[in-house]
């Protein structure tokens, strides 16, 4: 390394180090978690598909570790072994995190914020995009680009269309894809269309019996086969499925068409949030879904951001951000650099109400919080 | 003194029956010079050539290494271990043994999936339900991931099982497999059914070329010339060769021997006399002798081939094509 080199490094530290310490005067507590860390909450929350991109190692006794890929699960793992888990806590970070890619650096240093506990969810989103504008402005960017999105109005719109379990389960699922779901809803649509099923004439002839014999036939015709359950899945549990799709079948519902112009209409919303609730209120009203509780939300959060001192117009908000983003399950956000949009983000965040009880939390406990991405801040840092 | 050129083969089992054989009907002999238990061994008749015996999974480390030039291993390794496998190596030619497909396997007493879009219901429902992701218990990581992720199923979680992997549902440890089967058998012995679409990979045992291998001028002709063989042995037991003359015997009857049969005439056109050579898949002998005979043929002679050299070399194209 070249004195040059390691005089940028340690003036890149100073900046981040000046950075963390604004967010510890704002109240929130500097967190150290450990570089090498288990890797089964990563894998469990983000999918086999991220153990491509982590680094992977074993311990003595045989378990897999990695080397921290993000600092939110860490963060939030040291939180609940803490006599703190469950009371309301702010912690801040600053340190590194490590991804396994082909080309480029596989180290990045991270800054960032996690708040637990909050229960004034509009207020705590809003300071959220509030100190992630201001990590911006620390390194000199006074205009970014601010993408929002809300994962919890597609959730809200799902429960509240008249379909069978079966397909809300799927349009759900389909959300944390990464494909597009206009495809996606094609694929549904088609797949149900062509009734290909071996026992389509069975599944046919339990339709309108009786749920309840319906269900004893099936578990005795298991019984009498000979077939015990095996591998975690109880006969009762393969009986309903089996049911379901029969219930499926009888109906031969391919999406129902209604359903699926519902999903686009409210998939092609955007604009400022001004605009998106406006266009939410609208569909509400024309296609009667009711969204009240999603939409109040999205609206105390739009006043939050005005009582910061955040003007709404510069915000861009769409329905379908947030997709394929991992474990968050409201508020989303980004924030670009607008001078090249296409980048990766410079900060990033949201709300992951779900992911404390997935790591053993023994109840809901709200989470929010942010990462940025210090090289990438320091480079355009260094250009303004 | 040139680096040896070296060849890396199964160092146990069928699998180094199989690949012995394979190489001595294309004429060459491995010999391990020092005794059955040595690990090197050379090609009898060829200098500079090693042969190097490794178990499959180490053969398959040494081509994406480059540490050989050759080597015999299951397709199925090369997509597993391998990643960007097509950057790594070449797949110069599918040898007819060692089969074994990659597949998914439920327990039959899921009859409520038959294929992968129902796997994918059942996965969503199954975290919904028991707060935990459908195990799949395999050691084909690689592989399952990226079929996994091509039927956009994301919850689940892989276990790795090292052995008798399909057990692994009735032992508990895991609720569906992913594995390789040749018969299907044990999969059904254990309880369990293949997923209609659910086959991974349709594996054999491949000559592999490593791409990264040191390929000299030395290394490029001696891969010429144990492919030129490799090809010709293989062209050979593609066909037999079939003569006959008579004078109904022309060009005519060609032609329909040929998109009939898939018939090749090596030395061309049958001659003024109506005496003609022709290579005919072992399949379609029997019809085609009948076919010479009723079009005039008094006699006709079938033969096996023991080679067929051609000009063109199509492997060691296959594999000069992938070389910088």
């Amino acid at each position: 390394m070249t004195s040059n080199e390691s005089n940028s490094a340690a003036a890149r530290n100073a900046q981040a180090e000046a950075l963390v310490a604004s967010y510890e005067r704002a109240g929130y507590a500097r967190a150290t978690p450990l570089l090498i860390q288990p890797a089964d909450p990563f894998l469990d929350l983000s999918g086999e598909d991220l153990r491509k991109q982590i680094y992977l190692t074993t311990d003595a006794a045989g378990e897999e570790m990695c080397l921290r890929p993000d600092l939110t699960i860490p963060v939030s793992r040291d939180y609940l072994a803490s006599p703190q888990a469950g009371a309301p806590a702010g912690f801040c970070y600053f340190g590194r995190v490590f991804r396994a890619v082909s080309a480029g650096p596989t180290e990045f240093m991270q800054a960032g914020i996690e708040s637990f506990g909050r229960t004034d969810t509009a207020q705590a989103d809003a300071e959220m995009l509030a100190l992630a504008l201001e990590t911006a402005a620390h390194y000199g960017i006074a205009k970014p680009e601010i993408r929002m999105g809300d994962v919890g109005l597609y959730m809200a719109l799902v429960a509240a269309l008249d379909l069978p379990p079966a397909w809300k389960r799927r349009l759900n699922k389909d959300f944390n894809r990464k494909t597009s779901l206009a495809h996606d809803l094609d694929q549904l649509a088609l797949r149900s269309a062509a009734a290909k099923r071996e026992y389509q004439g069975v599944l046919a002839a339990f339709a309108g019996t009786d749920p309840k014999a319906a269900h004893a036939l099936v578990t005795d015709l298991l019984s009498i086969a000979g077939i015990n359950a095996v591998g975690g899945r109880s006969v009762a549990e393969i009986a309903d499925r089996f049911l379901e799709q029969s219930a499926l079948g009888a109906t031969n519902s391919a999406l129902p068409e209604q359903s699926r112009a519902v999903i686009e209409r409210f998939l092609a919303i955007r604009g400022t949030p001004q605009e998106a609730l406006a266009a939410l209120r609208a569909m509400a009203g024309e296609s009667g879904v009711a969204l009240d509780g999603a939409i109040a939300l999205f609206e105390q959060r739009m006043a939050a951001l005005t009582a910061r001192g955040i003007d709404l117009s510069r915000i861009e908000v769409s329905t379908d951000f947030g997709r394929g983003l991992d474990y968050y399950t409201g508020f989303v956000f980004e924030i670009h650099d607008a001078a090249a949009p296409e980048a990766d983000p410079l900060v990033a965040g949201g709300r992951y109400d779900e992911l404390l009880q997935r790591l053993g939390a023994d109840r809901p406990i709200p989470a929010v919080g942010f990462a940025a991405w210090i090289e990438r801040l320091a480079s355009l840092g260094s250009r303004a | 003194m040139n680096a040896p050129f070296v060849i890396a083969v199964p160092a146990k089992g069928r699998l180094q029956e199989n690949t012995e054989a394979f190489f001595a009907r294309a004429g060459l002999n491995l010999v391990k010079p020092r005794g059955a238990r040595d690990y090197r061994g050379t090609v009898v008749g060829l200098d500079g050539i090693e042969i190097a015996y490794l178990s499959a999974s180490e053969i398959t480390q040494q081509l994406a290494a480059g540490a050989v030039h050759l080597g015999v291993t299951g397709e199925d390794l090369v997509r597993e271990l391998i990643p960007d496998a097509d950057t790594k190596v070449v797949l110069i030619e599918p040898l007819g043994f060692g089969f074994a497909n990659v597949v998914v396997a439920v327990p039959q007493a899921w009859i409520d999936v038959q294929d992968m879009a129902d796997l994918d219901d059942v996965a969503t429902a199954f975290h919904q339900k028991h707060d935990r992701k459908l195990r799949i218990a395999t050691k084909y990581f690689n592989l399952t991931r990226g079929f996994f992720a091509a039927h956009g199923i994301l919850d689940y979680r892989i276990v790795e099982s090292a052995g008798a992997t399909e057990g692994a549902p009735a032992a508990g440890t895991a609720e569906l497999i992913v594995d390789i089967t040749t018969t299907g058998t044990t999969l059904a012995a254990n309880g369990l059914k293949i997923v209609e679409d659910g086959v991974i990979l349709r594996s054999q045992a491949n000559l592999v070329a490593a791409r990264t291998a040191l390929w000299d001028d030395a290394a490029r002709e001696t891969a010429r010339l144990v492919l030129d063989r490799i090809a010709a042995q293989a062209r050979a037991r593609a066909f037999r060769e079939v003569r006959t003359r008579f004078p109904g015997c022309d060009a005519a009857l060609l032609a329909e021997a040929r998109t009939r049969y898939g018939v090749e005439a090596p030395f061309g056109d049958p001659t003024s006399s109506g005496m003609v050579t022709l290579h005919c898949p072992p399949k379609h002998i029997h019809a085609l002798a009948m076919l010479l005979r009723e079009r005039g043929a008094e006699t006709v002679t079938v033969a096996d081939i023991e080679y067929v050299f051609t000009r063109d070399n199509p492997l060691y194209a296959r594999l000069e094509a992938a070389l910088p």
